[in-house]
């Protein structure tokens, strides 16, 4: 691949990962934010791809159609079941409203741009000063997590964290070994199975997903 | 004496003095003359000001004057731009307030000064006025530690003994004379600490002395004087969250005192922290700037944000003052964080664009204050929910007003678009030589100016539209009838000061280039940093702005549009109708939006910063829960920094102050013996330690 | 200043002038089209404009000399705008009194002025629609300044026609993140800005609802021309302001052989963004007033990262 083009690619692949992750903040309905964390994931792969070609790694690239597969069409498929399974589309009220929420994360991305910087001097190169970015989109998935009542929406949360935290990892180390990828995408799987079936007994119990509910636990 | 700057300022000293003597006067002309008297030590201060801009500097030492260390006077191009805003403000005033103190023609409560001796033209009060202005004189005229406390304490007495001039006829200036008395008390303590300590540290009290030994000083030294004095500069400034008593002082006090409060005073807080920040400590590390611009920027939105929902037109008045200085020490800050990254021309710019809004502020500042006053002398209230209508029976203050508006809200062809253009202009370019702090900081700060601007926009839409036009909202608006000619004619002097300062900025760019100049942490080796008499040139970057080319093409563009209306339209007489009343009936003044309709949405877009107090109380009938009898709603805005912070400082302090009641039994014995015990005990203490 | 600069000025003036009451044509007839109506032709403004110039001027009891001036400074400030933002030449003789940020102050002048009329009628539909368009003028402001932020950090000056001139020799910089941000953002401040849907609908009358319409309810006859025309012509600047800071291709310099060419591409380029909105606003619902914060905020938020990956970004 050639450096302009390169460049380019990263840059957009970087943006459409941030932009899914804004988007999500901003969109109430379940179905939209399921939708968008797909859009992201398919963003991450392309990441993927762009650097396995800069690189010329095959694995890289054989492992960004798995991160494609994975995280782009099996866990989106299995959050839209369980949304259409609970029966809540909407989150209808978050802690922190949509407008404040979006002021927040503008101020989170200055703050991941200010504290990434001595991490992008080290060693400038388009895939480092990208890192900020990815920065951006763990924090705002953290955002999502504490923020949003419906347990769906936190799990698409924690799942754009997870997001956030590859891209990381990719653009700081240029190429995770195979192996501890396949490791960590398979604790994600677990870890969204895991909270698939909570949810679902919360559910049951409560005949609600509103993890607000879960305080009548204590008295 | 050869130089004229000196002539001009003693001038203006000897003229105040005599403008105090003048209140021994009788009181048929009392008003007159101490009024035509300040008037000329305001225009002798404006002189002396301007020629120290046009650098022309004057210093003076009197050895004998005080004791131990005697008065210093300095006046240099920035102590002369802020004598220059002061003078120019006290001429307005001072010409306003011969209409305005004087007793009211026209019934029982169209005007002041009714109440035997302590009306506004009461001696005490006349006196002080003048007296009031020479302290502001003196203040960035002092270059001795000692002389510049004590202006800045006589401007503190007399301000305060001007704020409480009308406590006989409402209890609420009671209450805000008694805020300000403290705050303002507190700040002199800390600027006396930071001052003080600076002293000591350096050996000498005289500003030069000073400005030598800052360098030499150890950096725990300096932080300490720039903090201290930045709290106590901060507080006189009106910056949030030491804003508390500024937006009771300014309604309370009579209107003309509010103007040279609000426009001149306040400036004596941004010069303290210029003058100790940028010139004395010669600069400082970048968390110094951080802060002034964090304030400035919390100050600028929560100050303009009050302003929108206020319904209280002096104290919409009050907290955009708040607003505009959270501006200029946006501007200062980003003028000390750009200098310490290295970015000098940029830091000159940043702080020519501050000072330029100092002075915008004043000019705008001085002008809707007298025209408030007008208002309040004509209709009785302050209340916009109680006025309009006011545009037929005061043609002259309604327009005064407007143009006020206009200029105050970053419109072209207004005096606050052009330094916060300027300001913008800063922020803007700072970014590939500021490094990481400016590129975080700088959109941060440019979205603060921006939403301030946006919101001073919507404020003053609402003082002007609500306040002016329309229709009476009230008995007191019905009744109402244009000012006297001399409070006219001061109102007309600050307006026509605030058209030349937004049509030709560039007329003051050389002084106010001297004026940064003397700020040496930021005076760059570059050209000035604003240039142009017609299109504004900031050095070091092309952008171009021309307020007066944009006016005139406004205006040209008007008259041809009015050309091919007249060509094109039928030329039919203009009829009068009724507006629409969606058919029921004659719209009347209960069915108008007042100023609380008006902000409404705003206050429900901003409610978790603004945390109304709001009920709503419906009443059904007595045979049926779904028919509604009557409804209640209430809403009130309160100053939610007022509430959280000092409440409980407060609440602390009544605590104290009960618990040591046991302390104080009524017996003189006791009280002398804690003098004594206290006394015995300090000497043991030294005892033991030395 | 040359003389293809002044020409291309007055040309692209008479252009807006002409020409923003045909745009608003174009957009009502794709969304005649679009619902299936045949739709009133495209120069249907231009007679609704002829018929309201022939009427009566009418002003209500009770109102005085603003209200009566209001129009006249919505338009001409529209006027002077289409006058220095570059719509068909960079090189135009006003440019350098006002750059965007004096630009967007001067179309928010003529909507104060607009808002104060709306106060002045003493009716609450008046207050109503002035205080709305207040909110949406004060919160809006915020994204505006920081997508020229973003703009003009690359260019280093806010002129625009250095911001104009600066693209057109660099087509690379207009698909990097920095300009796609601050394109997102800018296009929904543009459409809060000029009162389409889903922040304002132009064609409501309905009280609860409405903004713009609301403030000039009062108006009728010459005035009521006036202010829709003005209110065309900024429209059509804004959206021509739109396309040459993201698409300049076909501007002229300073030759005047290029001005005819100039001319029409940006009457392509008006009409195409034109159809694109009123065609994307068939879909649409007007948004509830207090969910348009949300909407200003999430284009506060693009313009943020539009100016922060202009420096972060940014290569060495």
């Amino acid at each position: 691949m050639s450096g302009g083009l390169y460049v380019h690619a990263l840059d957009m692949a970087v943006g459409a990962l941030l932009l899914a992750g804004v988007l999500a903040l901003w969109r109430r309905d379940l179905a939209a934010i399921v939708r968008l964390f797909a859009v992201q994931g398919a963003a991450l792969a392309a990441l993927v791809a762009v650097l396995g070609l800069h690189e010329g790694h095959a694995a890289t690239v054989a492992l960004a159609a798995g991160i494609l597969v994975l995280r782009a069409a099996v866990l989106p498929l299995m959050l839209r079941r369980a949304m259409l399974a609970g029966g809540a589309f909407r989150e209808t009220e978050p802690l922190v409203n949509v407008a404040s929420s979006l002021v927040a994360a503008a101020l989170l991305a200055l703050l991941s741009f200010a504290v990434t910087r001595p991490v992008v001097e080290l060693a400038p190169s388009p895939a480092t000063r990208a890192v900020p970015v990815a920065l951006t989109v763990v924090l705002l998935g953290f955002f999502v997590l504490v923020t949003r009542r419906r347990a769906l929406s936190q799990v698409a949360g924690f799942l754009m964290m997870d997001n956030g935290i590859t891209a990381v990892a990719f653009l700081t180390t240029t190429g995770v070994p195979f192996i501890v990828e396949l490791g960590m995408s398979l604790d994600v799987l677990l870890a969204v199975l895991v909270l698939q079936i909570l949810t679902s007994r919360i559910r049951d119990v409560f005949g609600d997903s509103d993890l607000d509910d879960l305080r009548e636990l204590h008295d | 004496m050869t130089n004229p700057t000196g002539a001009a300022f003693c001038a203006a000293l000897a003229l105040g003095l005599l403008a105090a003597a003048a209140a021994a006067l009788p009181r048929r002309v009392r008003p007159a003359a101490v009024g035509g008297a300040t008037a000329a030590a305001g225009a002798a201060a404006v002189a002396a000001g301007l020629s120290a801009m046009a650098g022309r500097p004057w210093s003076a030492w009197l050895p004998d004057l005080l004791p131990l260390a005697g008065v210093r006077l300095a006046v240099d191009p920035l102590g002369g731009l802020f004598i220059a805003v002061t003078g120019a403000v006290a001429v307005c005033a001072a010409v306003y307030a011969a209409g305005y103190s004087r007793p009211g023609r026209d019934g029982p409560d169209a005007g002041h000064g009714l109440d035997g001796g302590h009306g506004l033209d009461g001696r005490a009060v006349q006196a002080m006025l003048p007296l009031f202005v020479l302290a502001m004189l003196l203040v960035p005229a002092a270059a001795s530690v000692t002389t510049f406390l004590l202006a800045w304490e006589l401007m503190a007495i007399t301000s305060l003994l001007l704020v409480v001039a009308e406590h006989r006829r409402r209890a609420s200036v009671g209450e805000a004379g008694l805020w300000y008395a403290v705050m303002t008390h507190l700040g002199l303590v800390a600027i006396l600490a930071g001052l003080a300590g600076f002293a000591a540290a350096s050996h000498g009290e005289s500003f030069d002395r000073l400005r030598e030994a800052a360098d030499g000083l150890p950096p725990a030294v300096r932080s300490a004087v720039f903090v201290a004095t930045l709290a106590g500069f901060a507080s006189k400034a009106g910056i949030v969250p030491l804003h508390v008593w500024l937006p009771r002082a300014h309604p309370e006090a009579p209107s003309h005192v509010s103007a040279l409060m609000s426009a001149a005073m306040v400036n004596m807080g941004v010069y303290g922290i210029v003058r100790v920040g940028l010139d004395l400590l010669g600069g400082g590390p970048a968390w110094w700037w951080l802060i002034v611009l964090a304030a400035g920027a919390v100050s600028a939105l929560y100050g303009i944000l009050q302003a929108v929902v206020a319904t209280d037109l002096k104290r919409l008045l009050a907290y955009s003052t708040c607003e505009n200085m959270g501006l200029v020490l946006v501007g200062v800050g980003a003028a000390g964080l750009l200098s310490v990254s290295g970015a000098r021309t940029m830091a000159a710019l940043a702080l020519t664009a501050a000072m330029l809004h100092v002075v915008n502020h004043a000019g705008f500042k001085t002008l809707l204050f007298l025209a408030a006053g007008s208002v309040l002398r004509a209709t009785g209230t302050r209340d916009l929910d109680a006025l309009g209508g006011l545009r037929s029976p005061m043609p002259a203050t309604t327009a005064l007003f407007g143009v006020g508006a206009l200029m105050a809200s970053a419109l072209p062809p207004g005096s606050a678009f052009v330094s916060e253009w300027l300001l913008l202009q800063s922020l803007v370019h700072a970014l590939p030589e500021g490094g990481t702090v400016a590129a975080v900081t700088m959109p941060v700060a440019v979205a603060v100016v921006a939403l301030s601007a946006g919101l001073a926009i919507a404020a003053f839409t609402k003082a002007f539209g609500v306040g002016f036009l329309a229709r009476p909202r009230g008995a007191g608006a019905e009744r109402a009838h244009e000012s006297p000619p001399a409070m006219i004619a001061g109102m007309v002097l600050a307006a026509a000061g605030c058209v030349v300062a937004a049509l030709a900025p560039g007329l003051i760019a050389d002084g106010l280039s001297r004026a940064v100049g003397v700020a040496a942490a930021v005076a760059g080796p570059a050209a000035d940093p604003v240039t142009g008499p017609v299109v504004l040139r900031p050095a070091g970057m092309p952008s171009t702005m021309s307020p007066l080319l944009i006016t005139v093409a406004l205006l040209v563009a008007a008259v041809v549009l009015i050309g091919v209306l007249r060509a094109a339209a039928a030329g039919r007489a203009r009829r009068r109708a009724r507006p629409w009343d969606c058919g029921a009936g004659p719209a009347s003044a209960r069915m108008e939006y007042t100023a609380t309709s008006f902000a409404e949405p705003l206050v429900r877009v901003f409610d978790d910063v603004l945390a109304p107090d709001t009920d709503l109380d419906v009443t059904p009938v007595e045979e049926s829960a779904y028919l509604i009898d009557s409804v209640r709603y209430r809403t009130e805005v309160a100053d939610r920094v007022e509430h959280r912070l000092y409440r409980p400082v407060l609440a602390a302090a009544r605590w104290t102050g009960r618990a040591a009641r046991p302390l104080a039994n009524g017996s003189v014995h006791r009280y002398v013996g804690y003098g004594f015990y206290a006394f015995t005990a300090m000497l043991i203490v030294l005892a033991v330690t030395r | 200043m040359s003389a293809a600069g002044t020409v291309g000025a007055v040309a692209q003036v008479l252009l807006v002038a002409a020409g923003a009451p045909l745009l608003v044509g174009v957009m009502r007839q794709v969304r005649a089209r679009l619902e299936g109506r045949a739709g009133a032709g495209v120069a249907q403004p231009w007679r609704d404009l002829r018929k309201l110039l022939r009427k009566e001027p009418i002003a209500p009891h009770g109102t005085g000399v603003l209200f009566r001036a209001a129009p006249l400074v919505l338009a001409g400030a529209a006027l002077v705008a289409a006058g220095v933002v570059p719509l068909v030449t960079t090189a135009s003789p006003l440019d350098g009194i006002a750059d965007l940020f004096a630009v967007i102050a001067l179309l928010a002048l003529g909507t104060v002025f607009l808002a104060l009329a709306g106060l002045d009628t003493a009716t609450a539909f008046g207050g109503m629609g002035a205080s709305r368009e207040m909110v949406v003028l004060a919160l809006v402001e915020p994204t505006i300044l920081l997508s020229v932020f973003a703009l003009s950090a690359r260019v280093g000056s806010t002129n625009l026609g250095e911001i104009v001139t600066t693209t057109l020799h660099d087509p690379q910089l207009v698909v990097s993140p920095v300009s796609l941000l601050a394109a997102v953002a800018l296009a929904i401040v543009t459409i809060a800005e000029t009162g389409r849907i889903p922040v304002d609908n132009p064609s409501t009358h309905l009280e609860l609802t409405m903004i713009h319409e609301a403030m000039v309810l009062e108006y009728a006859g010459p005035d009521l021309a006036l202010v829709e025309w003005a209110s065309a012509m900024r429209l059509t600047v804004l959206l021509g302001l739109f396309a040459n800071l993201f698409a300049p291709w076909g501007i002229a310099g300073t030759s005047l052989l290029m001005l005819p060419v100039a001319l029409l591409a940006f009457s392509a380029k008006v009409v195409v963004l034109g159809g694109a909105l009123a065609a994307g606003e068939v879909f649409m619902a007007k948004l509830r007033m207090f969910r348009v914060p949300e909407l200003l905020a999430g284009s506060f938020l693009m313009a943020l990262l539009a100016v922060a990956a202009s420096f972060f970004l940014a290569g060495p």
